[in-house]
């Protein structure tokens, strides 16, 4: 039985009125109770036996060219089994396939401080790192650039020799409707620059991979990676292996955000190392690697002219965004529509234009942190958008009602709209959170901010191109009474292995306890995309309801023919088959499928889903940003700022987010606090740094600020449902919205609180007061209202 | 050059033979196979690898293997007894406060040595003992109100404090 | 993993056995086993190992043997004694005992509450007071992994020759970062110096030296046992204050310690100030008596004091967070510890 979902009439779990079993309770995971015990498995967990253990030799210059490199006294380390370098694996690889501008191991020359060089396999840990610092490498050291100014101005230095030529990494500028004339005709005009200095993902699992070539000539790689499918398939082009001939596998991940969802160096080391000794190799970064792998938030400067009437109403926007990019395009490509493409909605506006340029630099790549390409600009508008609210005297929670964009409907970039919370999420914050109290009422030192946003539920095209399913679920239905749900998705902590179970619990009827989840296997399991853009849920759900829709008919037919009823009256729910009416029409579900099995034969159920093609522009780049259903959120900050110290105390965060429905409302509000709490760190405590050389300024825990239960604020989460027609059972995203708003909001609180409009993230004491201090060199008294 | 030593984890005595540069971490995880206990940045700063020694929390990435000769370790995986999980596990599976749960062994263990000391700790005194272990993924929110509600289960399933006879 | 070297390691149960190992290792020879088998290198003590180990993964020292004193079972070691009025810590007690210590609490609250904000819950459960003290000197181009120095160059006091603090500097400025050692240097607290063969009591202000290699008057043989607070006179208030990016877990950015002496009008005999993570000791500001003595400590006191040690005190470059920043808190931080010190918090 094969079924797909796709945009379309209503299928199977849409209905409004149904009374779940399983879906919007508070159940638990069906992982929990091995992550509270320690039973977990991690990719450092493996231990099997004869491994060795990998380390990998670095850089260290931001750009040098290698002239030669010796292993020969390294590989005759006693314990050393393999030393492999560059020109061992001599293909280019990277996520996008347009490209494919890194190495596993620097060829000709090293891009960063950190870089990867060479990599040994040995008996321990101890021995792989003496014996990398037996291996000679003389580089001659090159010029580097390590920001966009001098990457542009000397492309003569050329940081990534398969660009082009020069340092441009990715250009691309958008216009919708008369920019012009709106920017003209506007009653207001904001202009403002805002920077933000780029972040890291900083998940509390190193990346760890491990290979083991087989006897039988099957190499298996497990990896800490949230994308196995583009993982196997980038193994197979660097390695030169078919395909069927490599197995990944994903074990628990320790947290991902986007810092684990492309291939890294040590993937193919490993691979590469068990390929070359027949014994599996493993490779765990150290935390310092963590940070130099990084493929974080990329640095933005951006600008943003933004025109309004007198009514507050939008009238057109324009900015123009600079994006440091670091050594390798990395999701590059994508990071620079996204700066530009994911401002449409949740307003409306009447005409946009956007001009985004993204540069290499001699740094570690970035790439997608959570909230990719899109959480800058949000900071920089939702500012803008507070300063407008200012100029036209308005609230500014007001002036975003006055510009909401509504639901079924397109945004000015042409991008389909279904389901619309945005309205509520506003409403929902506004009273949680006593605004109107407090907004301009506060003492001097305490405010309070808003911000709004929306994000991608999946993005609506996979990274290659082809017109296969995104997502696939198989079950495997047992006379037990147990289902086996089968799905290449990769649960990195967001839950989805549990989202997956609680969906086919509740179309088959079966308890959670007698559902089994097997994931992220290409051996195992049906080929998913990942676990990126938000899209699980949202794609894999439609994927496990379409795969219960076979098995539930079969079902069905078998006690609609035992009872003498229409098959549509049969009702599989809490561990039951029952017909309405009629007390004895009554089996356990164990005894349905067998009913079923008898009849049908043996049963099982195929599902997929795949985007509907139709909810974007037909211009080029149209497709990057569109996605099948859109979350929306609001979130409010309130702040204590030291005057005297420049410190900033978020007291609370109030974060509201459609989700479209909740299928299971404590794993939400677990998005909803984890990203709120991520943005939070980004607004006053981390920041991606290098020093003059290119050295990261502090690669550890200690130095890069991770906020702790005592800086947290405290955070009310608020869930809106707006049922979205097309997801499963109306539910959209919930992972990387809700980050978002977290930082204009905070800016936007620090404003109310004392008056001054901080435009370069981190807010950082310094700056704060630096900020506060030309203000009162100003003499520019803070509001009137507060006398 | 190994050296032998001895010591009790999770209740069992263990024997076992470490070169002496050996963290108790390593001990753990690679000697024992006791991987519950995580290594997030291996110098002290996140707690990932927090168990507890003597009853008390400490980091087992700075602590030497030989420093525990003759002493209690308990890990993550000595919580449970009998297959029964201890209501801190209980409130954190069914409060949703882990994630990706590879903080959760470390919090768990400080939230544990909390309890030990402290049976009905306000919000901010688990705040101020959870302080020394990051987690990305939560926020805290839930962690936090997972131990609060243990606490309370711990509270209430212990037997009335004897010789308070009616008057 | 950052593997720690190879090393040896012995915790023997004595006091007496531990000074012998380290007068061994200051005469470049030890022989821990006793059988003649002698090697060549550093002998040093670890206690909590909070500081020592991750220092050690970086390579930041070179060992040889690790003399572990967590099993000495010498008594004056741990715990908190009052001895002729005078409160003796020994230098083996945990910060998290010593922070909840009753006799701490109740002579010096300032010091306890100090204790009880270092690092965190973990870190206080394994360092001690002594090793608190101790603390090596921190430094942004310092406290790195190996890789990350020999990518820089390395530095003055460590493997390299070039400061990158203080351009041609020759002396290290790498930053006293112990919560304990300023607020000691204000208390006029006194350590204890045991070595084979002898004992010394010393000024906590002449235990730490401003050089960054070299932060502590010690010799290799000599190892810190006690901590002997004065006896506090009835007037004697004393607060300790500090910044730094996160409510836990961090060093100090900027650290005051206060300790004033007030007559009962609320006149000021005595006030000391002292300033640290600047440079490799805490900074005793000078020239206060003559602005404070006699008077009370009012506005336009704390405002003479701020000022005094505003122009005393010069951050570096040596931490993190911007110097110039952490030069305008110091009369911030300054004016705050001594109202708090003086009950006149706000």
């Amino acid at each position: 039985m094969s079924d797909q979902r796709q945009g379309g009439p209503p299928g199977p779990g849409d209905g409004e009125a149904a009374a779940f079993s399983v879906i919007g309770k508070r159940n638990r995971k069906v992982d929990g109770r091995r992550k509270v015990t320690g039973q977990t498995l991690f990719t450092d967990d493996l231990q099997p036996a004869r491994l060795l253990h990998g380390k990998i030799l670095r850089s260290p210059h931001a750009h040098a060219r290698i002239r030669s490199i010796d292993t020969t006294r390294a590989s005759a380390l006693a314990g050393v089994h393999a030393v492999i370098t560059g020109r061992d694996l001599p293909v280019a690889y990277g996520i996008i396939p347009w490209t494919r501008d890194e190495y596993p191991l620097a060829i000709d020359k090293v891009l960063y401080v950190g870089d990867g060089v060479a990599a040994v396999a040995a008996d321990d840990e101890r021995i792989a790192e003496a014996a990398l610092e037996l291996i000679e490498v003389d580089y001659q050291v090159l010029p580097a650039v390590l920001t966009v100014e001098e990457a542009l101005a000397h492309p003569e230095t050329q940081v990534n020799t398969f660009a082009g030529k020069g340092n441009v990494s990715k250009q691309v500028r958008l216009t919708f409707g008369d920019v012009e004339g709106g920017l003209a005709g506007a009653e207001v005009l904001v202009e403002d620059t805002w920077f933000h200095a780029g972040s890291t993902h900083a998940a509390i699992e190193p990346h760890c991979a491990m290979g083991d070539l087989g006897a039988d000539g099957i190499l298996t790689v497990h990896s800490s990676t949230q994308v196995p499918h583009y993982l196997h398939r980038e193994l197979s082009r660097v390695l030169e292996l078919p395909v069927d001939r490599i197995r990944v596998i994903q074990p628990a991940v320790g947290g991902g955000f986007g810092g684990k969802s492309e291939p890294f160096d040590l993937e193919f080391a490993v691979a590469k190392l068990s390929c070359l000794t027949g014994r599996p190799v493993k490779i765990l970064y150290t935390r310092e690697e963590v940070f130099t792998a990084h493929r974080g938030r990329h640095p933005m400067l951006m600008t943003y002219r933004v025109g309004a009437d007198r009514d507050g109403r939008l009238t057109a926007v324009q900015a123009r965004i600079q994006i440091d990019g670091g050594a390798h395009s990395s999701f590059g490509l994508v990071t620079t529509y996204y700066s530009g493409q994911l401002l449409g909605a949740p307003y409306r506006l009447p005409a946009y234009e956007f001009d985004s340029t993204r540069v290499f630099t001699n740094k570690p790549s970035c790439g997608p942190k959570r909230g990719h390409g899109s959480v800058q600009p949000r900071f920089a508008f939702e500012c803008a958008l507070d300063m407008l609210a200012e100029r036209v005297d308005l609230d500014p929670i007001e002036l975003r009602r006055r510009n909401v964009l509504g639901p079924d409907t397109r945004t000015i970039n042409e991008f389909r709209i279904t389901s619309n919370g945005f309205l509520e999420c506003l409403a929902g914050v506004e009273r949680a959170s006593g605004w109107k109290e407090k907004f301009r009422r506060l003492p001097f030192g305490r405010g309070v901010g808003v911000a709004g946003s929306t994000y991608i539920s999946g993005t609506n095209y996979p990274i290659y191109p082809n017109e296969m399913p995104q997502s696939a679920v198989q079950l495997k239905v047992d006379r037990s009474g147990r289902v086996t749900v089968f799905a290449g998705v990769s649960d990195i902590g967001q839950g989805c292995d549990s989202v997956l179970a609680y969906i086919v619990a509740e179309e088959l009827g079966v308890a959670l306890d007698s559902i089994r989840v097997v994931t992220a296997d290409t051996d195992l399991t049906p080929v998913d995309l990942g676990a990126y853009s938000s899209r699980i849920t949202f794609m894999a759900g439609n994927a496990a309801i379409a795969a219960c829709a076979g098995v539930k008919r079969q079902i069905q037919e078998a006690l609609a023919e035992r009872w003498g009823v229409p098959p549509g009256q049969v009702r599989l729910a809490d561990g039951c088959a029952t017909a309405p009416g009629v007390p004895s029409h009554s089996l356990p579900i164990a005894e349905a499928f067998q009913a079923a099995e008898a009849r049908s034969g043996t049963l099982g159920g195929v599902g997929s889903y795949n985007t509907p093609k139709d909810v974007h522009g037909s211009y080029r780049g149209g497709t990057i940003g569109a996605s099948p259903a859109y979350s929306f959120s609001a979130h409010i900050a309130e702040v204590e700022v030291d005057g005297e110290t420049g410190q900033v105390r978020v007291r609370k965060i109030w974060v509201a987010h459609d989700c479209g429905r909740a299928l299971n409302p404590m794993l939400v509000e677990g998005q909803m606090e984890g990203s709120a709490a991520m943005g939070f760190g980004e607004a006053l405590l981390e920041e991606q740094a290098y020093d003059e050389r290119g050295l990261h300024r502090g690669p550890s825990l200690l130095d890069y600020p991770l906020a702790t239960t005592l800086d947290t604020p405290e955070l009310e989460s608020i869930i809106v449902e707006s049922h979205d027609r097309e997801g499963p059972y109306g539910a959209k995203e919930a992972g990387e919205g809700p980050l978002h708003p977290s930082i204009p909001a905070i800016a936007n609180a620090i404003h109310d609180a004392v008056g001054v409009r901080l435009t370069r993230l981190p807010f950082r004491p310094p700056a704060v007061l630096a900020a506060l201090q030309a203000r009162y060199a100003a003499g520019l008294a803070w509001k009137g209202h507060r006398g | 050059m190994k050296e032998r030593l001895r010591f009790v984890v999770n209740g069992d005595p263990v024997e076992v033979a470490v070169e002496p540069a050996t963290t108790l971490l390593e001990c753990l995880r690679q000697d024992l196979h006791l991987t519950g206990s995580k290594q997030g940045c291996d110098k002290g700063d996140c707690g990932a690898c927090t168990v507890l020694l003597d009853g008390r929390a400490v980091l087992a990435c700075l602590v030497l293997a030989r420093a525990v000769d003759g002493r209690q370790v308990t890990t993550v995986e000595g919580l449970a007894s009998a297959g029964r999980l201890h209501p801190l596990q209980d409130a954190f599976d069914s409060q949703g406060a882990a994630q990706c749960g590879f903080c959760t062994p470390g919090m768990l263990m400080s939230a544990f040595a909390l309890l030990e000391e402290n049976a009905q700790p306000t919000l901010e005194e688990v705040r101020q003992a959870l302080a020394g272990n990051l987690c990305r993924c939560t926020g805290y929110t839930k962690i936090l109100d997972a131990v609060v509600t243990a606490a309370g289960v711990i509270q209430a399933s212990r037997p009335a404090p004897p010789g308070r006879s009616g008057t | 993993m950052m593997p720690l070297p190879h090393l040896r390691h012995v915790a023997p149960p004595r006091l007496a056995e531990a000074l012998g190992l380290l007068e061994q290792g200051s005469r470049g020879r030890v022989d821990p086993d006793g059988d003649g088998a002698a090697r060549r290198g550093p002998v040093l003590p670890i206690a909590g190992g909070t500081d020592l180990v991750p220092n050690l993964k970086h390579r930041l020292l070179d060992v040889e043997l690790l003399v572990d004193l967590t099993r000495l079972e010498d008594l004056h070691l741990r715990g908190v004694r009052e001895v002729a009025g005078r409160l003796h810590l020994g230098a083996l007690t945990s910060l998290a005992d010593a922070a909840a210590h009753p006799l701490l609490r109740d002579r010096h609250p300032a010091l306890a509450a100090t204790y009880s904000q270092i690092g965190s819950p973990q870190l206080r459960n394994m360092g001690t007071v002594g090793g608190n003290l101790c603390l090596d000197t921190r430094c942004s181009y310092l406290n790195q992994t190996a890789f990350w120095r020999a990518s820089l160059g390395y530095c003055l006091k460590r493997r390299g020759t070039t400061c990158h603090v203080v351009p041609g500097g020759t002396r290290c400025v790498a930053a006293c970062s112990s919560d304990g050692a300023t607020l000691l240097t204000a208390l006029q607290a006194e350590a204890r110096v045991e070595r084979v063969g002898g004992d010394r009591w010393i000024p906590v202000e002449s235990l730490l030296q401003n050089e960054g290699r070299r932060h502590l008057a010690l010799d290799a043989a000599e190892l810190i046992t006690e901590l002997r607070l004065p006896a506090t006179p009835p007037g004697q208030r004393a607060a300790y204050e500090k910044l730094r990016p996160r409510q836990a877990i961090d060093f100090p950015q900027l650290s005051v310690a206060a300790v004033a002496d007030l007559a009962p009008d609320g006149a000021c005999r005595s006030l000391r100030v002292v300033v640290s993570a600047l440079g490799a000791r805490p900074r005793v500001v000078t020239g206060l008596a003559g602005l404070v003595e006699g008077r009370p400590l009012d506005e336009a006191a704390l405002e003479r004091v701020a000022a005094a040690a505003h122009r005393q005190c010069h951050p570096l470059t040596n931490l993190a967070a911007d110097p110039a920043w952490r030069r305008a808190m110091v009369p911030v931080l300054v004016r705050r510890t001594v109202r708090r010190a003086t009950g006149a918090t706000r």
